[in-house]
């Protein structure tokens, strides 16, 4: 009971995850500084963003669904670090059962669902225009990102993150044998999280906020939480899928070597950010399908060809 | 689908400064829109009329947040002209450098300004930063960064000392490397041509009719610069390339801004070379004699006007100033049409507007 | 992709970023750099001043005020939140009296710091 408790509250639930989203959020944005010649942020700079935000006044605008509006950070907050658990931390895994990986799939997918709901429900005009573009974003991303992420899948032949990653140990890491699968995993994850280039639900040029336009005080800070948690949940993931170092029977050796694949995953998403500029919303949808879903079916063949 | 009317503005991230438009769209695209402006209307025409020339020229170089310099050289040229005083020639120098530093400034803000607005921020803060050699040159030599104080009737207010001299041309051989990269990215980085190539381009007619001028008129094969059409000493004895594309659009007026941001440099290089030696400024009276006088210069925008009618006492009886950012303006809903909502802020920043000019 | 192939890419910029120092300041705690000629506040040289009210005329902001009461006794102030610092004091005074340093003006809550009596002439001094 305490067990299960300490597994949902402290690590690898709640805290553990809020904690890291936390320091992915000033890694990536003092990264982003030194890219762009400045100096960034300090280290105490998100926590401090995260209690301006929840002290702040909560403007709810006429004629919005106010209940919808706080329940949906929660309910993608709650989405994602559950999501979470079922991921192994290096090699940690309290909660792991065989096809956790489409459970995972689906509760990430609550967050986008979540903000396009968001969008509705707050009446705004950017935000109904943030909304739909969140949705046709997820149209674009989510299905090459599906047909990528059962590449490992296939090839370890199980549907367990926790399986999967181990199975790297005796047939060596997924990214050498599918190098292009984790390119598109990355690029889907980064439209999962709705990050530069693929910012184009929240561009601020385009539509101000996004759904998010008419969120203030505490909801928006609940909102930030769950993008940052949402990208570590991510990272994790994809980290376990396709660099399977991290399940080394030394258990510093494995805390080490997740460490730094996750820093790893946090330069390639900064980079990413600083060197593309957004697509149009058009030319996403032409590269998810044109491009992107051909070279997943490509990945996915391959694989396959390679079991038999 | 539903048509629906955003409003952009006079509040909105992608203004920096208040204007306002409603944009009519149905899903992605765009059907139209209007515009509406004057925010920023100062009455600074009315309030020349109360102040004396002298003072004048401090309240004209607030027209512009960014262009301060040539509003006041133009200003000063039509006043120096009523006086019927000569310039000396090394004040002259000294204004035309100021001039194209400035050009330099105004188009690295713009480039950054565009890239952000395509989601490129990294460029942004890298233009940014080469903008910032620039604006440390001026304020090297005139004590200011953007209000420069420069003109006065009569001449220019500081010298350069050959430690300045020094200062400048180091600087800017920085520049002319810095703007070599930029030009590189614009001219390959896939992403940036992506989201500019094709944007609502605006045929050479069209620039015509609506009377546009500057960079964006020259992005459309119009071939006008007044710093050779209509040059005021020392323009005359220089030769300006006026470099022109024929596309029209979004990158054909990014690139333009970046070449003409090349040629400027060059041109400060010239005008140091040749600078005289001599006095930067002559005495001029404080009342100037009765007359109307038309100046014109070629500001980073385009064209601004002056025209100045004076009855003999020591306060302009009228000072109208038109600048080029109000005839851009007009062509805007033209271009607002047949576009994605992505694109608006491209188009936008494409033209580069100085709503503080336009609204005065 | 494209961009890495060519020498002035997005990435080399950025390569170049990360192991230069950073241009920003972290302003308050870091130094400000402002250059020799800096307009900067007003100040006065109390002896050439002669109170003849030149610098007060050309003022365009109206950040000067001379209280003249006698040839010998005036007082010369500037409020320095009205002053644009824009040097045409400086150009009028046909006696080098008053002119910019180049210390930073910043906003101030403190009332005293918005009037600087530059000069203050009293009847019997020189
Ligand atoms: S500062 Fe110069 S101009 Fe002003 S009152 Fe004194 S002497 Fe006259
Ligand atoms: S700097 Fe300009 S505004 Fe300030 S006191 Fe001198 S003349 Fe007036």
């Amino acid at each position: 009971m305490f067990r299960g408790l300490f597994y949902l509250l402290i690590f690898p639930g709640l805290a553990f995850q809020v904690v890291c989203g936390l320091i992915f959020e000033w890694i990536d944005r003092k990264l982003l500084a030194r890219f762009q010649r400045r100096i960034g942020p300090p280290w105490y700079q998100p926590v401090a963003d995260l209690i301006k935000l929840f002290s702040k006044e909560d403007l709810v605008p006429l004629g919005s669904y106010d209940l919808v509006e706080v329940l949906l950070p929660l309910i993608s907050l709650s989405a994602v670090l559950t999501a979470g658990l079922y991921i192994p931390i290096a090699r940690f895994t309290p909660f792991s059962f065989e096809g956790d990986l489409i459970v995972i799939q689906f509760l990430m997918s609550v967050p986008t669902l979540a903000y396009y709901l968001a969008g509705i429900a707050s009446v705004g005009i950017y935000s109904i225009l943030g909304g739909g573009r969140s949705l046709l974003q997820y149209f674009s991303y989510e299905v090459p990102l599906l047909i990528t992420i059962s590449g490992p899948a296939v090839m370890a032949g199980s549907w367990s993150v926790a399986e999967i990653s181990r199975s790297q140990l005796t047939m060596g890491p997924f990214i050498i044998f599918q190098p292009l699968g984790f390119i598109l995993a990355v690029v889907g994850l980064i439209g999962k999280l709705k990050r530069d280039p693929l910012d184009i639900p929240s561009a601020s040029s385009e539509v101000v906020g996004g759904s998010l336009t008419e969120f203030s005080g505490a909801k928006l800070g609940f909102w930030y939480l769950v993008m940052n948690v949402q990208a570590v949940v991510g990272i994790f993931l994809l980290v376990n899928l396709y660099m399977g170092w991290s399940n080394l029977t030394f258990p510093f050796a494995a805390i080490l070597v997740f460490l730094v694949e996750f820093l790893l995953m946090v330069l390639i998403l900064s980079t990413t950010s600083a060197v593309f500029a957004r697509l149009r919303i058009d030319q996403l949808a032409g590269l998810g399908w044109r491009i992107l879903v051909p070279l997943a079916l490509t990945q996915l063949g391959f694989v396959i060809l390679m079991g038999v | 689908m539903d048509k629906i009317s955003i409003p952009i503005g006079p509040h909105h991230p992608l203004l920096k400064e208040p204007l306002s438009m409603r944009i009519d769209i149905a899903g992605e695209r765009v059907l139209g829109g209007t515009l509406r402006m004057g925010y920023v209307h100062r009455g600074i025409e009315k309030m020349t009329a109360q102040r004396t020339y002298v003072q004048d020229v401090h309240l004209i170089e607030r027209i512009c947040g960014i262009c301060s310099h040539v509003h006041t050289t133009t200003f000063c040229l039509g006043v120096e002209k009523l006086l019927g005083i000569d310039v000396p020639p090394r004040a002259q120098y000294i204004r035309a450098l100021m001039c194209e530093l400035e050009r330099v400034h105004s188009h690295l803000l713009w480039l950054g300004i565009l890239s952000k607005h395509v989601g490129l921020e990294t460029v942004f803060m890298h233009t940014w930063h080469d903008r910032e050699l620039a604006l440390d040159i001026m304020e090297g030599i005139s004590g200011g960064r953007v209000s420069h104080a420069a003109n006065q009737i009569g001449g220019v207010r500081f010298d350069l000392s050959p430690e300045q001299e020094v200062m400048v041309k180091e600087n800017i051989g920085k520049l002319k490397a810095q703007v070599s990269g930029v030009l590189g990215v614009i001219e390959n980085e896939p992403a940036l041509r992506a989201r500019t190539q094709g944007v609502a381009p605006v045929s050479a007619d069209l620039i015509r009719d609506y009377c546009v001028v500057g960079p964006v008129a020259r992005a459309s094969g119009v071939d006008v610069d007044l710093r050779r059409d209509d040059p005021w000493p020392p323009y005359d004895q220089l030769d300006v390339n006026v470099i022109t594309r024929p596309e029209g659009d979004a990158w054909a007026r990014t690139l333009i801004r970046a070449l003409e941001t090349r040629e400027s440099l060059r041109l400060c290089e010239v005008l140091l070379r040749q600078m005289p030696e001599g006095p930067v400024t002559v005495r001029a009276p404080r009342k100037v004699p009765e007359g109307e006088v038309v100046t014109r210069s070629e500001a980073p925008r385009g064209e601004v006007l002056y025209y100045l009618r004076s009855d003999g006492s020591d306060k302009p009886a009228r000072l109208k100033v038109r600048t080029p950012t109000l005839a851009v303006l007009s062509l805007l809903p033209e271009q607002l049409s047949k576009i994605h909502v992505a694109d608006i802020p491209v188009v936008l920043a494409g033209i580069d507007l100085c709503i503080a000019c336009a609204d005065r | 992709m494209k961009a890495m192939r060519k020498r002035h890419s997005l990435l080399d910029a950025i390569i170049d970023a990360v192991f230069s120092r950073p241009d920003t300041v972290a302003y308050p705690f870091g130094e400000l750099q402002l250059p020799e000629g800096y307009r900067g506040a007003i100040v006065i040289n109390p002896e050439n001043c002669t109170g003849c009210g030149l610098c007060v005329r050309d003022c365009p902001t109206g950040a000067l005020k001379l209280e003249k009461k006698s040839r010998d006794e005036f007082k010369l102030i500037h409020y320095p939140a009205r002053c644009a610092y824009c040097s045409q004091c400086e150009s009028s005074c046909v006696r080098g009296a008053i002119g910019h340093s180049n210390a930073l003006v910043g906003a101030t809550d403190r009332p005293r710091e918005l009037i600087v009596v530059l000069k203050d002439k009293k009847e019997g001094e020189d």
